[in-house]
């Protein structure tokens, strides 16, 4: 009796891996598993070749130079005004930006901000791991309260404020289609934070306005854990600080910006 | 009868050990005593008999190193 084999996980086409180039990142790093998530969003919604990819500045530029998709890169924060002119020029279905927190809520507030009351038909992908991972671990606005970093090193307190919750915050604006938080620390909450970003990508080929979804991932060497403990530390902390879920899910903003008669 | 199998690229395992968290059967050893060139800590697919091809190990692997295949019989060609 013959067996045959078929593939049921695995790396997506869509990475560049000729047998191959190593992933750059830190071990137990969780980035390219959201990469993962977006390449199987966009497979299945068969956009493979029209979309196109605006990295930001940090650990998430690797991941998009080693897609087999179309890409931009910006200065650092810049990523939402990159993709507002990347969209209105080209008129592609999908645009969408892959950003570390640093880069969208701190550096890229500005832009994140006002490519949301613009309305901008674009989709950003936050990948927020509590720290600059890149500069050695500094504070960034999404470290919670007691945790330690290379600039905090009696843990984030009354000096350096609050946590920022970003698309609690976006969903206020009326521009705004879509805000979620994901995780991917275990297999159910992977599942749901692909459905996140797919539902994000599917909000911007409706023209629905302005989408984001905030995925949280595990950064071991500067939170310094083991991968294993790192998980445990998003169960337990994280996720204290940050609920999971939608925040803001509409079919039409309430408002949309009026067209000049010509 | 085995009715899945996974290939682990040992050239480009991190040995965070995800694999062998997430495993609900213990398929998977982490650490198995194996170094890669890098020096990183090697899991081992220790029990091929238990593995029923979910796919978890693959999914939660941060640096794809993973396949998962599932196995079926097919029919003889005459």
């Amino acid at each position: 009796m013959a067996v045959k084999k078929e593939k049921v996980a695995g790396g997506s086409d869509l990475w560049i891996r000729p047998e191959f180039a190593v992933i750059p990142s830190c071990p137990g790093c969780q980035e390219p598993v959201v990469g993962q998530l977006i390449l199987e969003v966009v497979e299945e919604m068969g956009l493979d070749g029209e979309a196109i990819v605006v990295p930001g500045v940090g650990c998430t530029t690797f991941l998009p130079v080693i897609w087999n998709m179309d890409a931009v890169l910006t200065a650092h924060g810049r990523p939402c005004d990159v993709a507002t002119a990347v969209k209105r020029v080209t008129k592609a279905p999908l645009v969408f930006t892959v950003q570390g927190d640093g880069d969208c809520f701190a550096i890229g507030a500005g832009p994140t901000v006002s490519a949301a009351l613009r309305g901008e038909n674009i989709t950003v992908i936050t990948m927020s791991n509590t720290n600059y991972g890149t500069t050695g671990g500094q504070m960034s606005p999404t470290t919670v309260t007691g945790q330690r970093t290379t600039t905090t090193p009696e843990g984030r307190g009354e000096m350096q404020g609050h946590p920022a919750h970003v698309p609690e915050l976006l969903g206020g604006i009326k521009g705004v289609a879509y805000t979620a938080r994901g995780a991917v620390n275990t297999p159910a909450n992977l599942q749901k934070a692909k459905r996140y970003i797919k539902e994000a990508f599917q909000k911007q080929l409706d023209g629905a306005g302005f989408s984001l979804v905030e995925i949280i991932v595990a950064c071991p060497p500067n939170w310094h854990y083991t991968p294993i403990d790192c998980l445990k530390f998003i169960d337990e902390t994280l996720l204290a600080e940050f609920p999971l879920g939608e925040f803001k899910n509409v079919d039409r903003v309430e408002q949309p910006i009026p067209v000049p008669a010509q | 009868m085995p009715r899945g199998e996974i290939v682990i690229f040992d050239q480009h395992c991190k040995g965070c050990g995800y694999c062998a968290k997430f495993c609900a059967r213990d398929c998977i050893t982490h650490p198995s005593g194996r170094y890669s060139p890098q020096g990183y800590i090697l899991p081992d697919f220790s029990a091929p008999d238990k593995c029923n091809a979910c796919g978890i190990c693959a999914w939660m692997c941060p640096d794809h190193a993973i396949d998962v295949y599932k196995l079926v019989e097919a029919e003889v060609a005459a």
